[in-house]
């Protein structure tokens, strides 16, 4: 080999090893600690800014919630606990709403300094500033004051404003850490101070999110673990392997194939629960929509002819056996105020749905249910019962609901044609045009979303892509949002579900998704926490 | 050659100007990235009216492309639709990381596709050739991803038996790499499976570029000529044959290279690499145009740019060739 040649042959090594070791060149030499738990998570956030419009993920919030500690968290089972505060924050006045809540003398930031209604204060200011891109001004800029000047804040609404507990529980930033930023910019990558039982230590892009235990926290018992960290594998599959690998202990997961392999593995343990948010099929209304949906007999008949058991067994029996299907728009199966509204009243019978068709003057269709019909039903006025049936493309599990909902249907003379979009065609153009017939996705909600159901069934409702109005529905739905009493809340909403939202059908829920925690048989301590808290809610509890 | 390499840039800006705006467009109507905001719980309608308004979301492509080439070029390729992240640094990190796994990659394939051709070719017929041939054909035959898959499920299965975790599943360091030496080795140890999954493809087709190419100056004229003069084989080889058979190799590898550099978006994707490839998935998938643009730019610079080098070499190489 020529001198030249070998020249090239070298420089060509140390432009690589430059790569290589360029970044590095800052860093000290580490041991692996002990007393590190690593959770593998499949999205990184974009910054550490929550609650903002490109930031609303719980990628994010997993990583902040124990950061900037709220007065109160949600526990697994969706209710509020109190942390940061004394006790539950109590209304003190009806009429203007006013919330008090005191932050425990233990509270204190990890530099030390107390957490103070002036935190609480500068939190507010932040999500009712136009100038910051924060997510939803809902429910902050409903606040007439916020007072106080030590450890008890009172909080005034400028009217009967039902999920405030959301708001006075969330974790407040530190005023001092926030004063005079652009919050725009601000914690981009990195947080200075925390609340919680943990603070931000340092994050190495693309790879992970390190936080170490804050020796100040004492409002509640201390993390158990030195760091915890958060490591970023987006692939599926990649992400399984490393668990198994011994990469990471535990895994906050959404239902995949792959769960099934750990259920038959013994160094790992999966806990599985209905999560808040649920799988459902929209109907439209609206002009864009079939003719024969404005039908209420049809609406029905489509609802009576779907398996909905069927189809939550058939994604599920390997990973989530057991599965119920779900039976109210508006509760969850693990919330107490849950119903059978929806399998009472349509319990599965493909001969009523037959039936029903006929009774209205539907002809065209077959006499019975079989498997192999092909003919359809046209009904007078409407014409033939064929609908377009919209979803997300690469999702096995929707694409298999919807091979089961179309056979189901079709040996009823009712026909489903397939249109698959990718998401952002989906939710951003066709969802909102409502130019659909049938749309099936998941709706991710909050344990108060419950409060602004009129967003999704009341008259013009906010997100009610699907056009349905029905006033006596919409004046209960109304209602909800400004009473203050749980169990009325509840009422209305047990009243508007079951005398009117089941008898309109203007959607038909599915399933509530199963939420897993999968962690290693050494890890003691993680549950699934259906809400945005997640998997590490209770982090100080782990131990291995 | 000077006039021709001008020409050559010349024509390039032209065809950045006419790619960026066709990307633009294409990325801007295939998807809305207010898609998931859409969905979210307490988003009203007036909140995304605002943005819509505030990002110029609803005028025409030509007005946004516009807006994105001020920004781009006036703030380093501005910042992302939503959030207004700068979206330079980003792109810096994944570049480097993407460098690191595409130069060692190219590295070995070359070295060994290009030894495995001359040998095949100096050898023809042998068993070695027919050995070389037939894992060339599985190296293009296997499909990146399954073969990528197939390495991690073998690596977790050794782990399972072994105890002993031989390579890194994902990811390009460990928890605690630590820095210097121990940062190098760690990113090595992490690249290894990548890397090789990545050569296997470009070596077996380098290999068999370099046989055909090798076989066919050997049976040249002036390789004969030169024998018969009595040159030493190694010399008729290396010194006459192996140039002018690089021909062909440096096109192609100069050109590999260039298209590389974007980023070997399955392999990175299986692995978890936050490289060029993932980065550009995930902008798609968020249908935020912007950071698609800067991608764009930064690949479709590179391409041209080893489109370019590999012309130029192509006459460094082959004496025949002028570019007056």
């Amino acid at each position: 080999m020529r001198k030249s040649s070998l020249l090239a042959l070298v420089g060509a090594f140390a432009v690589a090893a430059a790569l290589v070791i360029g970044p590095a060149a800052s860093a000290k030499p580490t041991k692996v600690m002990a007393g590190t738990v690593v959770i593998i998570h499949d999205q990184e956030p974009p910054t550490l800014r929550g609650a903002w419009e490109d930031n609303n993920l719980l990628a994010t919030s997993l990583v902040t919630n124990n950061i900037w500690y709220g007065c109160e968290i949600y526990n697994s089972n969706a209710q509020f606990v109190p942390r940061l505060c004394t006790s539950k924050p109590k209304i003190v006045k009806r009429s203007p709403l006013t919330i008090r809540f005191t932050y425990k003398a233990s509270a204190v930031w990890s530099d030390g300094s107390p957490v103070t209604a002036k935190d609480f204060r500068a939190t507010w200011k932040v999500f009712i500033n136009p100038h910051n891109n924060v997510v939803s001004r809902t429910g902050w800029e409903d606040i007439r004051s916020v007072k106080g000047t030590g450890k008890t804040v009172t909080v005034v609404w400028k009217k009967p404003f039902a999920d405030w507990e959301s708001y006075v529980a969330s974790g407040p930033y530190q005023a001092k850490a926030i004063a005079g930023k652009d919050m725009n910019q601000t914690f981009e990558n990195s947080i200075p101070v925390s609340s919680g039982p943990w603070k931000f230590q340092s994050w190495q892009k693309g790879v992970q999110i390190t936080l170490v235990k804050n020796t100040r926290f004492h409002v509640y018992r201390p993390m158990k673990f030195t760091r915890v960290v958060f490591r970023y594998i987006l692939d599926t599959n990649a992400r399984f392997q490393a668990l198994k690998a011994g990469e990471g202990q535990a895994i906050q997961s959404q239902p995949q194939l792959q769960i099934a392999d750990f259920l038959k593995d013994r160094k790992f343990v999966v806990i599985r629960k209905p999560d808040i948010a649920f799988e459902h099929v929209d109907l439209q209304f609206g002009p864009q929509g079939h003719p024969a949906l404005k039908k209420a007999f049809v609406r029905r008949a489509l609802t009576t002819g779907i398996n909905r058991q069927q189809i939550a067994d058939a994604l599920y029996r390997t990973i989530a056996p057991g599965l119920p299907s779900l039976n109210s728009l508006i509760y969850k199966p693990f919330e107490a105020q849950y119903q059978n509204f929806w399998g009472r009243a349509y319990p599965f019978n493909q001969a009523r749905v037959i039936n029903i068709l006929k009774a209205n003057g539907c002809t065209g269709g077959p006499a019975r249910a079989s498997a192999s019909n092909n003919d359809i039903f046209s009904c007078p006025g409407v014409g033939k019962l064929s609908f377009r049936f919209f979803t997300t493309t690469g999702n096995q599990l929707r694409a298999l609901a919807f091979e089961i909902m179309q056979r189901q249907l079709k040996s009823v003379g009712i026909n489903l044609e397939a249109r698959f979009q990718t998401g952002g065609v989906l939710f951003g153009t066709t969802l909102p045009s409502s130019d659909w017939d049938l749309i099936m996705f998941t709706y991710g909600q909050t344990p108060t979303s419950k409060i602004t159901s009129k967003d999704l069934y009341a008259c013009g409702g906010d997100q009610n892509y699907g056009l349905y109005c029905n006033r006596n529905a919409t004046a209960l739905l109304n209602k909800v949002p400004l009473t203050l009493s749980a169990a009325q809340r509840t009422n209305l909403l047990h009243q508007a579900e079951s005398k009117y939202i089941v008898k309109d059908v203007p959607s038909i829920p599915l399933y509530s998704r199963p939420a897993f925690t999968i962690r290693s048989a050494s890890l003691h301590g993680p549950l699934v926490n259906p809400t945005t808290e997640g998997m590490p809610w209770n982090i100080s509890d782990w131990t291995s | 050659m000077l006039t021709y390499i001008v020409r050559r840039l010349l024509y390039s800006i032209v065809v950045l100007v006419a790619a960026s705006f066709l990307v633009f467009t294409f990325v801007a109507v295939s998807g809305d990235p207010l898609a998931a905001l859409r969905v979210t719980p307490n988003v009203s309608q007036d909140t995304i009216q605002k943005i819509v308004e505030r990002k110029h979301l609803d005028d025409p492509i030509a007005v946004r492309y516009w807006h994105w080439v001020q920004d781009a070029v006036t703030n380093k390729f501005g910042t992302t639709l939503l959030g207004d992240r700068r979206i330079l640094p980003d792109l810096w990190r994944v570049m480097k990381n993407t460098l690191q796994l595409v130069i060692a990659a190219e590295f070995i394939a070359l070295t060994i596709g290009v030894g495995v051709g001359v040998y095949s070719a100096l050898r023809q017929y042998s068993f070695f050739d027919y050995s070389g041939t037939t894992f060339s054909f599985l190296g293009l035959a296997i499909p990146v991803f399954w073969f990528a898959l197939m390495l991690q499920v073998l690596d977790v299965k050794v782990f399972q038996w072994t105890g002993h975790r031989v390579f890194p599943i994902a990811n390009l360091s460990s928890v605690d790499p630590g820095g210097g030496i121990h940062f190098a080795i760690d990113r090595i140890h992490h690249l290894i499976l990548p890397v090789f999954v990545l050569m296997i493809v470009n070596m077996a087709a380098y290999s068999r570029f370099m046989r055909a190419s090798m076989l066919e100056v050997l049976n040249s004229d002036f390789v004969r000529t030169g024998r018969a003069k009595g040159l030493p084989e190694r010399k008729v080889v290396m010194k006459h044959a192996f140039r002018n058979a690089l021909i062909t190799i440096v096109t192609l590898s100069a050109l590999n290279l260039g298209g590389l550099i974007s980023g070997a978006i399955i392999t990175e994707t299986v692995f978890s690499l936050d490289g060029m490839g993932l980065y550009f998935v995930n902008s798609l998938l968020s249908n935020d145009p912007y950071p698609v643009m800067a991608w764009l730019m930064i690949t479709a610079t590179a391409i041209i740019f080893f489109n370019l080098v590999a012309d130029v070499l192509y006459g460094v190489l082959d004496p025949r060739i002028r570019y007056d």
